[in-house]
């Protein structure tokens, strides 16, 4: 508490050169001085310097971004575009599948979040607690990980197999062999099915990074903490979790976002299918632009362009109701 | 002096450009991008071609890029609008919008004696030819002759089993244990598709049926509804793997002949690029009991004769390119009976160009003697399902009838509610 009090409650820092301030630079070269003293600024080698990084910035982000809206008002065909003003969008607001593939990007990015992140702070509380074996643990969790989604998805293809996937040959073991399907050829498992996967795959990330904020805690509030007889549980509860609470929020918005762009796993495992149950946004994207027989680029740029407000409305929403919070908090 | 000199100049001259037109006329590349990297026969198939092509014609060289399919396509999009596409690629006929934007080449100088006049018709687009059709196929039915009898089931002359028999045969094999039928959609959108098409094909004839796949008859039209009907009493009676929806492609050949083991399998007759592999390589077992029937007689049908013909992997030429003789040079020279027994015979799959199966030998004659009797008689319908429809129609078909309804997923009633409401 008394640290995180501390941190808000200290001056805001001014901005580098701000008159009568020193930032980073100006704590070497001291103060900056006034833009109007005559002084001639270097302005071709300031230039020089962000002309790369601009560039790129311009070709690979900023163009692309433009473009792509621009392509979601036209018909964009090869050799020839064709404005077609709004009726992209109206095309967009009443296709059935384009809903379908939100709602499943929706459930998966709003419920995934909420078990990686839980299961990872259980996993790095009980490594910061030196379970036994924790090194070892350490290692194994964070694996899956380093894996790419083409080689797990594949890999989950067989352990959902119905006839010798691991998952069907453990309930049968157990007796439960009536619970045992297709668990990603039926709509009502498939995408269940694939969040588990991603959270097999990013508990661990999520668990290194929290136990490297556990490391990071400040002791003597823990100590303190004990001194005042605080068992486990309530150290948990008011000491850790109010502490890490900002690194649990960014991971929380960041597999928020992974997400709502998730293509790869759907894309090697169902295909969007069994009947669009896990189609998401980004696969539906593809089908339109590559599958559907057409080389049209505008309609996909509309849908692309519409889940980009989606997504971000979405993020500056969870920002906005944790920054609530905190204030409340405090 | 000045004389020398220029004399000097005259002939360097005329060496630099002799030098320089040699090996222009030596080096006419034409840039062919395909797919089937991973299958050999066909490979072989091409790159015996283009060897033959090149040693008839020495001023010309092919250069081949192999992909597999999906990304082919991927780069082709990309290269056909940067305006930096091969001359010649791989392409199947369902991919119309290569013709709607004007990125093929009009075929109509080719040689088109030698070629089936159905497979020109696949490639014809507003009248005009647009591809050379290398594979066709039809849908077979193989079955493992041994389990047949095994299940004391007797398939008769005709080789096709009326629909009472057909679904005692899924019985007897359900009861012993076996899996009637193998079939699997884990990473194709079209096996499961077809056990419905091939059934509505027979229960419509080919004037209903396209009218079907084309959006002017309804799904709903009581033919439709009742063939579909017939087919998930089938699927109820447990025709299918339980596997069905992850199965892929390789699995349900490895599952039929190979583990554990199926009485049938409904597959394209492209069949044999697979399974006339050696067993090690995935192909069936040395002395597999192969038998090749037709698809069961549909209740009520207005033609059980009635089969699906598909024009598959073809060679188109891109629109633009600079080597328009040598690209048309190139596919004559693969537009000959002669060249359609070859493909044949090494292939094992049927071909767009003229063939003759009688001259067929050796040790793969007895398999073109089987499937000559299963397409006697036969009255066919040029073209897949998925080759016919497009945008939405296609994706609710490859959705509907490839998986969820053969999966059992989704009822009859809800299929043709979402076909219906497709086009």
């Amino acid at each position: 508490m008394t640290s995180t009090a501390t941190l808000r409650e200290a001056p805001p820092v001014a901005p580098v050169g701000a008159p009568g301030q020193a930032g980073a630079t100006g704590a070497v070269r001291g103060p900056a001085p006034p833009p109007d003293d005559g002084v001639p600024r270097p302005y071709g080698t300031i230039l020089a310097f962000l002309l790369p990084a601009l560039t790129l910035y311009a070709a690979f982000t900023a163009y692309p971004f433009f473009r792509t809206l621009w392509n979601s008002f036209h018909k964009v065909l090869p050799r020839r575009s064709e404005f077609v003003g709004l009726e992209n969008y109206a095309t967009l607001a009443g296709d059935e599948l384009f809903w379908r593939a939100v709602r499943n990007t929706l459930i998966w990015a709003s419920t995934s979040p909420l078990f990686e992140v839980t299961i990872a702070l259980l996993l790095a509380l009980a490594l910061y607690a030196k379970v036994p074996g924790a090194r070892f643990f350490r290692v194994a969790w964070f694996t899956p990980v380093l894996m790419s989604y083409v080689v797990v998805g594949i890999l989950f293809v067989w352990i959902y197999n119905y006839d010798w996937g691991p998952v069907n040959a453990a309930l049968r073991w157990l007796g439960l062999g009536e619970l045992a399907r297709a668990w990603l050829g039926n709509p009502n498992t498939a995408l269940p099915a694939l969040i588990a996967v991603t959270t097999w795959m990013w508990t661990g990330f999520n668990m290194v990074v929290l136990l490297a904020a556990l490391h990071s805690l400040p002791k003597e509030v823990i100590e303190a903490a004990e001194l005042d007889n605080c068992g486990w549980g309530q150290k948990l509860v008011f000491v850790i979790l109010p502490l890490v609470r900002p690194t649990l929020l960014n991971l929380v918005v960041l597999s928020f976002i992974g997400k709502m762009k998730i293509f790869d796993l759907v894309w090697i495992t169902t295909k969007g299918g069994p009947l669009w149950s896990t189609e998401t946004v980004s696969t539906y994207v593809y089908k339109r632009a590559f599958e559907w027989s057409t080389f049209d680029l505008g309609y996909p740029s509309t849908i692309a362009t519409v889940w980009f407000v989606i997504v971000l409305a979405a993020v500056l929403t969870l920002t906005y109701a944790f920054r609530l919070r905190e204030k409340l908090e405090y | 002096m000045r004389r020398l000199i220029a004399s000097l100049t005259a002939v360097a001259t005329a060496a630099f450009m002799l030098a320089a037109a040699a090996p222009a006329a030596a080096q006419t590349e034409v840039t062919l991008w395909t797919h089937w990297a991973a299958e050999k026969i066909k490979r072989d198939f091409v790159e015996d071609a283009i060897r033959r092509f090149e040693e008839k014609n020495p001023g010309v060289k092919i250069k081949a890029s192999w992909y597999e399919k999906t990304a082919l396509y991927a780069a082709l999009k990309t290269a056909l609008r940067a305006g930096q596409a091969p001359d010649i690629f791989y392409a199947e006929p369902d991919q119309v919008e290569y013709m709607e934007n004007g990125f093929l080449l009009d075929l109509s100088d080719l040689n088109w004696q030698n070629i089936e006049p159905w497979a020109k018709e696949a490639w014809s687009y507003k009248g005009k030819p647009y591809g050379f059709p290398l594979e066709a196929s039809t849908v077979e039915l193989y079955y493992n002759k041994k389990m047949v009898d095994e299940l004391g089931v007797k398939i008769p002359d005709s080789l096709q089993l009326s629909p009472d028999a057909f679904l005692d045969l899924v019985r007897r094999a359900k009861a012993k244990g076996w899996t009637p039928m193998s079939l699997g959609v884990g990473d194709r959108p079209f096996p499961g598709a077809y056990l419905t098409h091939e059934a509505l094909l027979k229960k419509l004839g080919t004037d209903d049926y396209d009218k079907l796949l084309k959006g002017k008859l309804p799904w709903s039209d009581p033919r439709v509804v009742d063939t579909l009907k017939w087919l998930r009493t089938l699927i109820d009676a447990g025709l299918l793997p339980t596997s069905f929806t992850s199965l892929k492609l390789g699995e349900a050949h490895t599952y039929f002949h190979t583990n554990p083991g199926a009485v049938m399998f409904l597959n394209g007759s492209w069949y044999t690029s697979r399974a006339f592999n050696p067993p090690d390589k995935g192909g069936q077992p040395k002395d597999f009991p192969l038998g090749v029937m037709k698809f069961p007689a549909v209740p009520g049908a207005a033609c059980n004769d009635c089969r699906t013909l598909s024009v598959q992997g073809s060679y188109v030429a891109n629109a633009d390119t600079k080597r328009k003789k040598e690209v048309l040079a190139f596919f004559n020279s693969m537009a000959s009976e002669e060249a359609g027994n070859r493909w044949l015979e090494n292939v094992l799959v049927q071909t767009g160009i003229k063939s003759d199966v009688s001259k067929i030998t050796g040790p793969n004659a007895e398999y073109f003697r089987l499937l000559a009797a299963t397409n006697k008689d036969a009255k066919y319908y040029f073209g897949a399902p998925s080759q016919i429809m497009q945008g939405k129609a296609k994706e609710v078909f490859t959705q509907v009838i490839n998986n969820a309804f053969p999966a059992g997923t989704i009822g009859v009633e809800d299929a043709v509610k979402q076909l219906q409401a497709s086009y």
